[in-house]
């Protein structure tokens, strides 16, 4: 197998085997390589929260290492290798991913090779885990339920991000999206340990894998992992299905939460019926970054620095399902006025009040944001994912190019298929 | 043009200092084939910093709590506008933030380095302050308060700092409080700018794949040539040895309590590599007595007493010391009870030499990490830098350190009397 991509720039599709797709992203410049593990499936509401839980039984131990202090002890021994496993929700996907970020061998100054032990380990965690009585370890599925109940209750802490969930939640609340991706305290509460691991044992041979590894491969690396991959049983891959994504609203709904705070979040979420596939998603994109996508943007001029309403206000899409929310931070008796102030500015971009400094500032900024992607793994893993479960196959030059060739005219005519659909506040008592 | 260059190619990094005839001093750290250019200028100014003398006056001037970061915030006002407008302009992304000790501005982007770093240079150089600006700024820093007042978070750890501290000022809020900053006038913010922003009390660093040469003869250019002047004098207030209390809480709508321990340290009079020192020391021995591998860990975390939440932490600055470990937490007393219970079993028994060495492995491993990101290279070498050494410092640090100093360091520091507890709860709870 020769390597013809030599940069972060480009993916590179070494193996398929099983329904596992192992890329390489060719990079030296960072002291440590990653893995990354991810399965993807439907959100479901049946599957959401027994999804959201394996992961974290897996993480607890495996054959060979089967306590958290064990890993623990094998991570440090790997210079301080870092090992982790998370959930995460694009468009009506919901992902689990595994994560495993090690030394590079340049830097350890010893003949074995990281790869191999992190990559072993990461196998192991995923297909061999720790088993009582031919099923999980009960101990960990019951210690475990009770941190992802923490966890799902626990999301209110960061109301920023809390209330930008929590509008795209309820504006979907008929739809897969609505789901949180770290399923719900009822469900968790039921699962028991049987059930949950014949999930798993489901999941893991059926789901579609994606391995992202970072770093310098050699062939004696792939061999191995070749050699892994085949001896994992695995059955017919299940077919994912599409986000939906057209929806026509046809009345603005409201909602408003009550905690004990001081500030107000006002969060409106729209619309666009338009994702990373369309032609005119990169007009969507200009769009929204003329409209909140930075200090220069209309929501930050008007609403924060000229007003003087919110410390923080902005707009961001998400691009599988063709949503864009605003959030803002600000005072509860400004909720209306703020309001006001941000629709005004939908309004000017549509009126086509757009100026040659908002346009190419907004290109500009899109265009720095994408080339610093490739100063950090985690962010060009997420880049080339995206494109995957999108189904876009756009390098970071591409998308900088189509970027480019948006013009007023085209913003203009994308902001007039942008439609309220929610308005969500949280509010004090 | 004389600047210095350090090489350290076990590690492929290398650093460029040097010395402006001001006063000011200037790193660069080049990273090849980085796309992002990550620049910085600082003032050794922060939250701490509301008592002082400045040089040639013989009375102390007290400032309203919150001054320097109010005064972050205006410095992007300039004489035609905001500088940010023009910093997007160019498509890059300016940003500041203050933390107890220091004031830093900085931008960063993948194009157009030169045009960015003078307007840097020449912004921060150049307040424009107004009384009705000021006013304005009032509303938007208000709004900031508010959010972090929201934050239980940010709350749980600077209810911990009270805890420890009495009068000392890293017990106050960063922004202040809406009271304080009401006081806040135009001319006070000049008194402090005229103050803190000479070039004698500050530092450019700059990370990324840039020339260094290009980069002093910019500063040799832009920065003006005042005379050094005298050291200003800071004034802490006389703060006891000992805890102001042994316990705080605050009631917050958190699902489940979040809490900190803190232990509080008076041996901060340190200088040099000896801050280093004494720093891995305290974090090499956070992770011994309650680090992932440990058994204190493993027994908290299968009791249910804590999650992936939980983290630890050490500051040491000129005037303050303190470590803090916490998170989430359904009984908080608990944790400090096994916690007090490990500490001194290890006070009785000793510690362990294989597990010294280990965790110094891991922790170098770790540490070389962070040159992955021009974000953390920068953040570490500029509260480096205001103490005297930098952050290749540590190299030699995690090579020599012995486990005889961690020892000595290990009952020095963990002193029961000095720890306290802070609590943020549920009135349910």
């Amino acid at each position: 197998m020769t390597n013809t991509y030599d940069s972060e720039d480009k993916l590179n599709k070494i193996i398929e085997i099983n329904g596992i797709r192992v890329f390489n992203i060719k990079t030296n410049k960072f002291k440590t390589n990653t893995i990354n593990v991810f399965f993807q499936d439907d959100l479901n509401v049946n599957s959401v929260s027994l999804n959201a839980l394996f992961p974290s039984v897996l993480r607890r131990g495996c054959k060979g290492l089967p306590t958290i202090k064990e890993i623990n002890l094998y991570l440090e021994d790997l210079y301080g290798a870092i090992f982790d496993c998370g959930i995460a929700k694009k468009g009506e996907r919901q992902i689990m991913q595994f994560y495993f970020e090690y030394l590079s061998d340049k830097y350890t100054f010893n003949s074995s090779s990281n790869f191999e032990k992190a990559f072993e380990f990461l196998i192991n965690i995923i297909f061999n885990p720790v088993l009582q009585d031919g099923t999980f370890n009960e101990q960990y599925v019951e210690l475990e339920k009770s941190n992802l109940k923490m966890l799902v209750e626990g999301r209110t802490n960061d109301k920023v991000q809390y209330a930008q969930e929590r509008c795209h939640e309820l504006m979907c609340k008929d739809e897969p999206f609505g789901l949180y991706e770290y399923g719900s305290i009822d469900q968790i509460e039921r699962i028991t340990s049987d059930e949950l691991y014949k999930h798993y044992k489901e999941k893991v041979s059926t789901l579609p894998i994606d391995i992202f590894v970072t770093g310098e491969l050699n062939d004696k690396d792939i061999d191995l992992m070749k050699g892994r991959l085949k001896s994992i049983k695995r059955t017919a891959q299940k077919a994912l299905s599409t986000s939906i994504v057209k929806k026509f609203v046809d009345k603005v709904s409201y909602f408003e939460d009550k905690m004990d705070v001081n500030q107000g979040k006002l969060s409106l979420g729209f619309r666009t019926n338009i994702t990373a596939k369309e032609d005119d998603y990169y007009s969507l994109l200009v769009y929204n970054g003329i409209l909140g996508g930075g200090m220069h943007s209309k929501l930050f001029q008007n609403v924060r620095e000229k007003a003087g309403l919110a410390y923080f206000v902005f707009a961001s899409l998400e691009k599988f399902k063709g949503l864009m929310v605003i959030e803002s931070g600000i005072d509860i008796k400004e909720k209306d006025h703020a309001k006001e102030l941000i629709l005004k500015q939908l309004e000017d971009i549509q009126a086509g009040k757009i100026s040659d400094y908002e346009l190419n500032a907004t290109i500009k900024a899109i265009e720095t944001g994408i080339l610093s992607l490739k100063d950090s793994q985690l962010q060009i893993v997420d880049f080339y994912l995206s494109q995957l479960i999108a189904g876009t196959h756009d390098t970071m030059e591409n998308v900088i190019e189509k970027t480019k060739n948006v013009s007023k005219q085209d913003v203009v005519n994308v902001s007039k298929k942008i439609l309220l659909d929610t308005v969500y506040f949280l509010t004090a008592k | 043009m004389k600047f210095e260059t350090i090489e350290y190619n076990n590690y492929d990094e290398k650093l460029y200092k040097y010395e402006h005839s001001s006063g000011l001093k200037c790193l660069v750290i080049p990273k090849k084939g980085y796309s992002k250019k990550y620049a910085t200028f600082s003032t050794k100014y922060g939250s701490v910093d509301n008592e002082f003398i400045i040089p040639g006056d013989k009375d102390t001037t007290r400032v309203p709590d919150g001054i320097a970061h109010f005064l972050e915030h205006k410095l992007f006002e300039q004489k035609d506008g905001s500088v940010m407008d023009k910093f997007a302009a160019l498509g890059s992304r300016p940003n500041a933030y203050t933390s107890f000790n220091q004031t830093v501005y900085l931008f960063s982007c993948t194009d157009l380095f030169k045009e960015n770093f003078d307007l840097l240079l020449n912004f921060v150089q150049n307040p424009y302050i107004t009384e009705e600006s000021v006013e304005r700024e009032k509303g938007i820093i208000g709004q900031e308060i508010n959010m972090y007042r929201d934050n239980p978070g940010w709350r749980v750890s600077f209810n911990l700092l009270e805890a420890l501290y009495e009068k000392h000022p890293v017990k106050l809020d960063i922004a202040g409080s809406i009271e304080s900053i009401s006081k806040i006038t135009k001319e006070t913010l000049y008194k402090c700018y005229e103050t803190f922003y000479h070039p004698s009390n500050m530092v450019v660093t700059v990370v990324g794949d840039v020339d260094h040469n290009q980069v002093f003869e910019q500063i040799e250019k832009n920065i003006q040539s005042t005379k050094k002047v005298s050291e200003i004098k800071r004034i802490f207030p006389d703060e006891s040895e000992s805890l102001n209390k042994k316990y705080v809480e605050q009631i917050m709508p958190v699902p489940t309590p979040l809490f900190y321990i803190g232990f509080k340290d008076n041996n901060f009079n340190l200088q040099g590599t000896e801050i280093l020192k004494y720093t891995v020391a305290i974090k090499l021995l956070l992770s011994m007595i309650i680090g992932k591998s440990s058994e204190l860990y493993s027994n908290l975390y299968d009791k249910g007493l804590i999650n992936s939440t939980f983290e630890t932490d050490f500051s040491l600055e000129s005037s303050y010391a303190y470590s803090m470990l916490g998170g989430e937490s359904v009984n908080p007393e608990a944790v400090k009870d096994l916690l007090v219970k490990e500490i001194r079993r290890l006070q009785d028994n000793g510690l362990e030499l294989n597990v010294f060495e280990r965790l110094q492995k891991a922790a170098k491993g770790r540490f070389l990490r962070q040159f992955n990101s021009v974000e953390s290279i920068s953040r570490t070498f500029i509260s480096l830098y205001f103490k005297g050494v930098t952050m290749f410092d540590y190299f030699n640090v995690y090579d020599t350190i012995s486990f005889d100093y961690i020892t000595d360091v290990f009952y020095k520091h963990f002193d029961i009397e000095k720890m306290a507890l802070s609590v943020v709860k549920s009135s349910k709870t």
